[in-house]
């Protein structure tokens, strides 16, 4: 055990990852672009439960598997998620012929 | 890193199935539903035969969990002592309590209506779609409520919000309802994703997912040197309230719900406005009180002000800018849009009271009183934004002009519900106000934190409210009929609208009907579950405790950087 990667340096990895996913959806204007930032910032979420699930004290009485099967619940969200984003970008692309967040505006005031 | 150890199967027993008999029933009936659709009606009948059947076929499936979750409120059928808080049901995941077998009524109740309402028009070809997402959004909707646990509360609270998202793009033929299906989805997720980072560090502050136990190692923590992280459990807070403010569409995160608002199909606007909001605001309650209790005021552990002064400053602003916003529409369902974000911030109001109360069951109950209420009024005025928009064909609040001399009835049931939102005395929409209000004052009476500041922002807020509502009244009553008022109602509007005012004036007169059952679901919706491996050697999974504690003394160590002992080691 004491040769492991630190409990640190994965909660740190964690925090630049969603930290970049943030930033890529603030300041992409893709939507595809967007939604993998999205993908990002989950990722770094599951990153920081599987470390927090190997590596940190679990409460007395909490199950075993608590942060693997949270981590597979996550994914299998995640993956529902993008299914229908990609959907919906295709309907909006059909309909303005582009895949510009910004131009997606026939709603405004 | 010890063995996994084998998990003996707890299966649920028969009346814990029993309890979730509605949402199991739900989501069976949106899969019959999907199934009619696609292997009997589809292709073989025209788009109104088939509108008509599958909403038939739903209304009898929503009745009939509405009549399971209502037969199970029934004296003796549900025996009380089983009916207690208690980690042992369902594993700790789903609360098996007086709270969750009330409030799932209310849930249903709202679907049952909306799909009443979306019988009235066909705007989408996919009709088995529909209904079934608008099954299992409901479902994600009362497991919602029900969650004791964040795993559970997650998936929940993702399966509501993705079937919401399908349903804001199903209108056939409209760029707006893409549009505002896109904008959601894009909020939505980058909102559920910051909502999740802050749950992870939540377990990882405290070892655990399920609610009471976060609070508890909460509590331990104040005391016990090291697990309190410093600024992490503040951005901890933060980020679960991001993702909670955004589901509630209160301020730095109300972008999305004008646009979602406007461009969803009417039916489901007053699916978000009534049961999504509904049952966010419930969870957010049983996530801030059972779990994150500890942090509703800066503990010295949390490098933040605590939650009720963020929810506070949210409350004020959300008032403020809905409210502002609202003076200058045009458009009905963009004005209703502003309005929802208002009465989001009176709601924070109620959740900042119940942290700070003293006599939080009643704080609770105001709330709940509140959120049904609310709940309702808001349906039927989409009711009529949904006849604006199908039958006239525009938005616009002008269109409404004269309608009190034309269709006295449905005029004069709108008008009692916008009454009901300012929150004119014999009606609801007070009594909510009110009670709210006047916990946040008593709050501050019994040395608490003082909400004077807050509820005089929040009167002042009524005040401004009431231009914009009576700018509709005004159209109603003081204008000449326009052209579009030839138009006449159906009956799914009209039943909407009735059950609705007849709701708001009967529970305005007779408050206490309603805030009786739902101050007794208030008091089991904060009672956390006793552990349920007290006195035994083996806990509720069937894990001896020996299995669980880590024997590897790496594996004790504080779990957050900064801490000084982990710096020592």
């Amino acid at each position: 055990m004491s040769q492991d990667v630190p409990l640190n340096w994965y909660l740190i990895v964690a925090a630049c990852v969603f930290v970049i996913g943030l930033f890529g959806v603030m300041t992409r204007r893709n939507p595809i672009a967007v939604l993998m930032s999205i993908e990002l910032m989950l990722n770094a979420s599951n990153l920081n439960i599987l470390a927090f699930w190997r590596l940190g004290t679990p409460n007395p009485g909490e199950a075993p598997l608590t942060g693997v099967v949270f981590t597979a619940l996550v994914i299998a969200v995640a993956a529902a998620e993008v299914a229908v984003g990609i959907a919906l970008i295709l309907v909006c692309y059909r309909v303005w012929k582009s895949a510009d967040v910004d131009r997606y505006d026939s709603m405004l005031g | 890193m010890p063995t996994v150890p084998v998990i003996p199967s707890v299966w649920p027993s028969s009346s814990e199935w029993f309890f979730l008999s509605p949402v199991l029933l739900m989501a069976f009936w949106g899969v019959l539903v999907l199934m009619l659709d696609v292997l009997v009606l589809r292709n073989r009948t025209l788009l109104s035969t088939r509108a008509k059947w599958l909403g038939l076929t739903s209304l009898v499936g929503a009745l009939a969990a509405l009549g399971l979750a209502v037969g199970l409120l029934w004296p003796g059928v549900l025996a009380t002592d089983v009916l207690s808080a208690n980690e042992e049901f369902f594993n700790g995941t789903i609360a098996f309590d007086a709270a969750s077998a009330l409030l799932q009524v209310v849930g249903i109740g709202f679907l049952v209506l909306v799909i009443g309402l979306s019988m009235t028009w066909v705007f989408t070809n996919e009709q088995g779609e529909y209904y079934a997402l608008l099954f299992w959004s409901a479902v994600g909707m009362i497991l919602m409520i029900e969650a004791e646990e964040f795993m559970t509360l997650f998936v929940a609270l993702e399966t509501m919000t993705i079937s919401i998202y399908i349903l804001t793009g199903l209108e056939t033929g409209s760029k707006r309802s893409s549009e505002a299906a896109l904008k959601y989805l894009i909020y939505g997720s980058a909102a559920s994703a910051l909502f999740l980072f802050g749950l992870s560090w939540v377990y990882g502050l405290t070892g655990t997912t399920r609610l009471a136990a976060v609070g508890r190692a909460l509590v331990e923590s104040r005391t016990v040197e090291g697990i309190g992280g410093q600024w992490t459990s503040g951005l901890a807070l933060l980020l679960v309230l991001a993702g909670f403010g955004f589901k509630v569409a209160s301020v730095p995160f109300h972008q999305w719900t004008p646009d979602v608002y406007e461009g969803a199909p009417a039916p489901v606007t007053a699916w978000i406005a009534s049961g999504s909001k509904f049952a966010s605001f419930i969870a957010m309650i049983k996530v801030l009180m059972l779990a994150l209790g500890t942090w509703s005021v800066d503990t010295g552990h949390l490098q933040s002000p605590g939650w009720v002064v963020i929810l506070s400053i949210l409350a004020a602003v959300s008032m403020t800018y809905g409210n502002l916003a609202a003076l200058g529409q045009q458009n009905f369902k963009r004005m209703l849009a502003y309005s929802s974000i208002a009465h989001s911030g009176y709601l924070l109001v109620g959740v900042v009271a119940i942290g700070v109360s003293s006599q939080r069951t009643e704080a609770t109950g105001a709330v709940l009183y509140y959120l049904c209420t609310y709940g309702l009024a808001t349906l039927g005025t989409f009711a009529v934004a949904a006849w604006l928009a199908h039958d006239v064909g525009s938005d616009q609040i002008d269109d409404l002009n004269g309608l009190g001399f034309r269709r006295p009835v449905p005029a004069f049931c709108l008008a009692i519900l916008l009454l009901s939102l300012i929150g004119v005395p014999p009606l609801a929409g007070f009594f909510g106000k009110m009670l709210m209000f006047m916990e946040a004052l008593n709050a501050g009476g019994n040395g608490g934190i003082a909400l004077t500041w807050l509820v005089v922002v929040a009167l002042l807020n009524s005040v401004v409210s009431a231009f914009y509502y009576v700018r509709v009244l005004k159209a109603l009553y003081l204008r000449q009929p326009g052209p579009a008022i030839g138009k006449s109602f159906p009956s799914g509007v009209i039943w909407t609208l009735v059950i609705a005012a007849v709701a708001t004036v009967g529970f305005g007169l007779n408050p206490t009907a309603l805030l009786d059952p739902l101050g007794g679901a208030g008091i089991s919706l904060l009672t956390s579950p006793e552990p349920a491996s007290s006195g035994r050697p083996v806990d509720s999974n069937g894990i001896t405790q020996s299995a669980t504690v880590p024997e590897n003394p790496a594996q004790t160590q504080v779990p957050v950087a900064p801490a000084p002992s982990a710096s020592a080691r």
